[in-house]
């Protein structure tokens, strides 16, 4: 934008009226949105051959429900093109196959954010960045697509903060989080042909997490200790409530290729960070963190009164990773320098992820 | 729920969770719905600290299984 840009003539009282109208009915996440008429509303639906009725997620804890109907209106509100409305179905496909949201974690004091992965030639089609600034601003799709499900989970679900949403302080992926795989400059195949899926295939992949841990690693070419800094990273005791976690690497291509020009492939690393993302039961100990409560399970102090011995007493170091598959790894930023992430997703688990066909 | 099932309940939640509660009550279908509420926090506290809320709130514990 110029100092002085030329800006297109509207009737900005009228258009001001609407925006206020949706602030006063406590439809935004504070952001201004799109209007949606019936006819707007049309376009997308008639992306999908789903009954507009048809239920998409249901919160019976909640007594509450989200249609395609009430999906599509959120996502032309967040500012989607309606092209973008299967991958917002796929989306709300994954995270109720995840099994978190239906059992009332967007609720929870962690404030945990879904973040969303999509792979395949959609990411192509319909502009999703995968490269540069990949989990930051700049790319309508990516922050629309990710926009539309935090919209659906206020506008249909109620989940407004300091109401039905408890996060203490939530995190900033709450606003939008869609990233793309960086598929052309990954030496591996994609995420999904990983787990299953053709490359022609478009998928997105549900992925409640905490943060996104910075990881700055220009200093090496030796694959181990760049293993070491990410492992180094997923171990950290602030991270653990519960006795394992769950972790998705986002490699930056020039990570992704230091370790394939190694001869690392995926399972390599997974199985490197699996064995050395540990804790000594000193490090624990003094994080207060060595036990067990005998009634949550949630890590606390021997000296705690509820303490019980953690599943693993033997053990020192003590993994914090309870499988290999609790630690996904996927290649998205640009090729420009020695960065990478660690997402760090909620929960014990180590299943397979929750991916979904876009369809 | 469990009331729900014929089964007399308290609910009894900390100051900081009053809102959501009441919301929770709200998506129910109780809107009326009566907490005993203590002070936050709990996860971090003695013992004994336990025991002295536990103090503060039993009468009302009581009245509310008794008269509600």
């Amino acid at each position: 934008m110029s100092a002085a840009p030329e800006l297109p003539a509207l009737d900005i009282d009228e258009v001001r009226r609407v925006m206020e109208d949706y602030f006063e009915r406590g439809w935004t996440d504070g952001l201004p949105v799109m209007p949606v008429t019936e006819s707007s509303l049309a376009e997308f639906l008639a992306q999908t051959n789903r009954d507009p009725g048809e239920v998409l997620l249901a919160m019976p804890h909640l007594n509450r429900e989200c249609t395609v109907r009430l999906a599509a209106i959120n996502a032309a509100m967040a500012g989607c093109r309606p092209e973008y409305f299967p991958v917002v179905l796929a989306a709300w496909s994954a995270l109720e196959a995840e099994n978190y949201v239906t059992r009332g974690i967007w609720q929870s004091t962690t404030g945990t954010a879904p973040m969303l992965l999509v792979n395949g030639p959609v990411r192509e089609r319909i502009g999703l960045n995968s490269k540069g600034n990949v989990f930051g601003s700049g790319f309508r799709a990516n922050a629309t697509i990710g926009r539309a499900i935090r919209l659906t989970a206020i506008n249909a679900f109620g989940l407004r903060p300091g109401e039905l949403d408890q996060a203490t302080q939530g995190n900033p992926a709450k606003y939008t989080a869609c990233i793309a795989e960086n598929e052309e400059e990954s030496p591996w195949p994609a995420f999904h042909v990983e787990h299953g899926f053709a490359p022609g295939d478009s998928t997105v992949t549900a992925l409640t997490m905490r943060s996104v841990a910075h990881i700055e690693a220009r200093h090496t070419t030796v694959p181990e200790q760049l293993a070491l800094d990410l492992a180094d990273t997923i171990r950290r005791t602030g991270a653990l409530i519960h006795e394992t976690i769950s972790a998705c690497i986002a490699l930056g291509p020039e990570h992704a290729h230091l370790f394939a020009r190694a001869g690392w492939d995926k399972d390599e690393l997974r199985r490197f960070v699996y064995e050395h993302a540990v804790n000594t039961r000193e490090a624990l100990a003094a994080a207060g963190k060595d036990a067990v409560s005998g009634k949550t399970r949630w890590r606390l102090s021997s000296a705690h009164a509820e303490a019980v011995p953690d599943s693993t007493p033997d053990a020192d170091p003590v993994r914090v990773l309870g499988s290999e598959e609790a630690v996904q790894i996927v290649v998205a930023g640009a090729h420009n320098a020695g960065v990478s992430a660690v997402i760090e997703t909620f929960g014990p688990r180590g299943g397979a992820p929750a991916i979904a066909l876009v369809r | 729920m469990l009331e729900r099932a014929g089964v007399p309940a308290v609910s009894i939640c900390t100051e900081a969770f009053v809102v959501p509660a009441r919301a929770m009550a709200d998506a129910y279908g109780v809107p009326g719905f009566e907490f005993v509420t203590i002070p936050h926090p709990i996860a971090s506290l003695a013992p004994e600290e336990i025991e002295s809320n536990v103090g503060r709130v039993i009468a009302d514990v009581v009245r509310i299984l008794t008269e509600g």
